[in-house]
């Protein structure tokens, strides 16, 4: 059959199935379970509005049953069961399996890192990017060029950056734009200001800003102060403070070999196993593509701040710095955090941006495609689901936030 | 920010004219070009790239415009590349696109619409219990519903087949789409309803006449996210679709992955270009739809 002729049947098979369901169950209802004529007319319309809704949500029911709820529960279930085994329960062995590879802890570290770094590089230059552009002229030409990734394909995008970070042979011309600049350094001044000393400053004020914000939200730990909250907020600042205090020394111990690192100037390098800077690299990519997407709603956001806040401030002597800061951006703070969540959400299931470009060697492992390794490649149901189920556990705090906060809305 | 006070106090004060340029303007426009740079550079190399010939690429000049235009490369992308086995480019992946993205599109929307009217047009008990379920399904990681998903499918036949792949791209765009309209339909003054219902219309006549016509706006945004959605959609169409339904960008994967002999990146930049291509121009002629599209359901992935 012809291409366009299938496709176009099954369009039809599936609208009038739809059709047909909710006509015929409609009639089915009001004409012979319950019809409104007889004695009991006047119940069995009541009756009948009270299950009509469940009506019109039962195929959607039923598909997000066994499309959604019942995968969740079996890969849970199978988690817990071993393929050479026959299927046989086996507690939590898989997770102690799991737990003792070195590949594990490698994509948890990597997810880690992007789930730090990807969303708040993103935030950042969207906010930036969304004051900046706002009221200059050309402004809306940079906002569309900024937000034109967004519509290309995560693989599309990977392609495009494996041609950025290509490498050829040393005696001949590199194609790759990374090499081409790499091969710009030779050791000079110029090399010394964009290798050591800008690096540097960058890993200095990371650490810096990751360090003061663990101390603010570690406080009220140490000070046994009131605000500490309870049992499960202490055990959440207690995880931040570590988390903070790892990137922290992580950072510094950064500095330290950036500093005393020779680099092999002239030499084109293949980019994508250096392992750990090539997950930074992996990172640009997504950055690349969500940064239009927190610019676009960041903007709308700063549009809304009502002008006589700014105007105040101003009068009073405020400069453009404290403007922003202290004035813009905590009246914009919900929607930055529903940017940064958004972005969070992305990069906790980031899979085809690894698979296309690395597909995790050279330590670039994340965990949405540790998982496919293990169910495709290793056919080891067990580990692989046990792997999804760390995806699903990092995402629920966030997808617990976002319950919460649609239930306010709708309410 | 320092345009705009700059500008304010452009227009306040009187006097002479305050100096246009000054440090903080620079660096708002080094800024602004360094963005522009990192942004469009890597598409603008895509492009360069994809109209020369290899002999030309291989000279470098990353950033030169070709010196000998050539189409070739978007031919072979199109109908000569070779992907593992076959050699038949990028084409049947966009018609294998094109037959998963069509019906999905359709038929979740639809679902959806009347989902969400059904949601917003009765209040009923359970209903909070089926909007953590939508909530649920619109944020779920996929990974996690992968695997089970494959045995129940090749346990009713639909493991690997057209069918098959557009019904779980149904489902699992539908959660999204259903709060968008619910809440667009909430947003609705309710008088509208009442007077309809006062008129005699029933639930279908004030579906089809009152709201529908009324939901154009969000029918676009709808239409918008779902296209770019399934249309960029990479996991389920690697996992689900099989060898013969292919999306374009698994197709793109494999022949970017498949290097047999020397390396054609302007064939790898055509293929790309043509993959995006759909996209993109839905971006280029919808606009700023585009934007409220993704805006609205960039919480899916």
């Amino acid at each position: 059959m012809h291409p366009a002729l299938q496709g176009l049947l099954t369009i039809i098979i599936g609208v009038s199935a739809c059709i047909g369901y909710f006509y015929f169950s409609n009639q089915f209802l009001d004409k012979i379970l319950l019809p409104a004529k007889g004695p009991k007319a006047g119940r069995n319309i009541t009756r009948a509005n009270q299950i009509r809704p469940w009506l019109f949500l039962f195929p959607a029911m039923l598909a997000l049953g066994v499309y959604l709820a019942y995968p969740v529960l079996e890969t849970l279930r199978l988690s817990l069961t071993d393929r050479d085994a026959g299927g046989a329960f086996v507690g939590l062995d898989n997770y102690r399996q799991m737990f003792g590879e070195s590949k594990f802890w490698e994509a948890l570290r990597n997810n880690l890192l992007w789930l730090i770094v990807v969303p708040a590089a993103s935030t950042a230059f969207g906010l930036l990017a969304a004051q900046v552009t706002d009221r200059i002229a050309w402004g809306n030409v940079a906002k569309s060029l900024i937000f034109m990734p967004m519509a290309i394909s995560f693989v599309g995008a990977s392609v495009i950056f494996k041609l950025i970070y290509d490498t050829r042979a040393a005696d001949t011309a590199q194609i790759g734009i990374m090499n081409a600049v790499w091969l710009q350094f030779e050791g000079g001044l110029g090399s010394f200001l964009f290798l050591r000393i800008l690096p540097l400053l960058i890993l200095l004020s990371f650490a810096g800003i990751v360090g003061y914000a663990g101390f603010i939200i570690g406080r009220p730990l140490w000070n046994g102060a009131y605000r500490a909250g309870g049992g499960a907020m202490k055990v959440g600042r207690a995880v931040v403070v570590l988390a903070a205090v790892w990137l922290a020394v992580l950072a510094l111990r950064n500095v330290i070999d950036v500093m005393t690192m020779s680099f092999p100037y002239g030499e084109p390098q293949t980019w994508l196993t250096i392992p750990f800077f090539n997950s930074f690299l992996l990172m640009v990519v997504l950055i690349w593509i969500q940064t239009g997407f927190a610019m676009v709603i960041l903007s709308a956001a700063l549009r809304g701040i009502p002008e006589e806040t700014i105007e105040a401030a101003i009068i009073d002597g405020a400069n453009p710095f404290q403007v922003f800061f202290s004035i813009k951006v905590p009246q914009i703070i919900g929607t930055i955090v529903v940017v940064w969540t958004t972005i969070t959400l992305i990069v906790l299931k980031v899979f085809d941006i690894v698979f296309a470009m690395t597909n995790g060697q050279w330590e670039t492992q994340v965990l949405a495609n540790y998982m496919f390794d293990k169910l495709f490649r290793a056919s080891d149901w067990g580990v692989g689901s046990a792997s999804a189920i760390m995806i699903m556990v990092l995402v629920t705090p966030i997808l617990i936030w976002n319950v919460h906060n649609a239930r306010k809305e709708m309410a | 920010m320092t345009a705009v006070v700059a500008q304010d106090e452009f227009f306040a004060a009187a006097g002479p004219r305050p100096r246009r340029v000054s440090a903080a303007r620079i660096g708002v426009y080094c800024f602004l070009i360094g963005a522009a740079l990192f942004f469009a550079l890597p598409l603008y190399v895509m492009v360069v790239t994809s109209l020369k010939d290899l002999g030309e690429i291989r000279l470098g000049n990353i950033f030169n415009w070709p010196a000998e235009l050539t189409f070739e490369p978007w031919i072979a992308a199109w109908s000569s590349a070779c992907t593992g086995r076959t050699c038949e480019g990028i084409r049947p992946g966009f018609f294998n696109s094109i037959k998963i993205t069509v019906p999905s599109v359709i038929l979740s929307i639809i679902i959806a619409a009347i989902n969400g009217y059904a949601l917003s047009f009765w209040r009923f008990r359970g209903a909070n219990f089926f909007f953590g379920l939508l909530i649920f399904g619109a944020f779920v990681p996929y990974q996690v519903v992968i695997y089970p998903l494959i045995i129940f499918m090749r346990e009713v036949g639909l493991f690997a087949t057209l069918p098959g792949i557009i019904i779980v791209h149904t489902i699992f765009g539908m959660p999204i789409l259903t709060l968008l309209y619910r809440n667009y339909f909430s947003s609705l003054p309710e008088e509208l309803f009442k007077a309809a219902r006062v008129d005699g219309a029933g639930f279908w006549a004030i579906f089809f006449r009152v709201v529908m016509p009324m939901a154009v706006p969000i029918s676009i945004v709808a239409v918008i996210l779902q296209v770019t959605g399934i249309w960029n959609d990479f996991l389920f169409g690697l996992v689900f679709a099989g060898r013969d339904n292919m999306p374009m960008t698994v197709q793109l994967n494999n022949i970017v992955a498949t290097t047999t002999g020397t390396r054609a990146y302007n064939v790898n930049m055509s293929a790309t270009i043509l993959t995006a291509a759909v996209p993109l121009a839905v971006y280029f002629i919808s606009g700023r739809w585009f934007v409220r599209g993704i805006a609205a359901g960039a919480v899916k992935g």
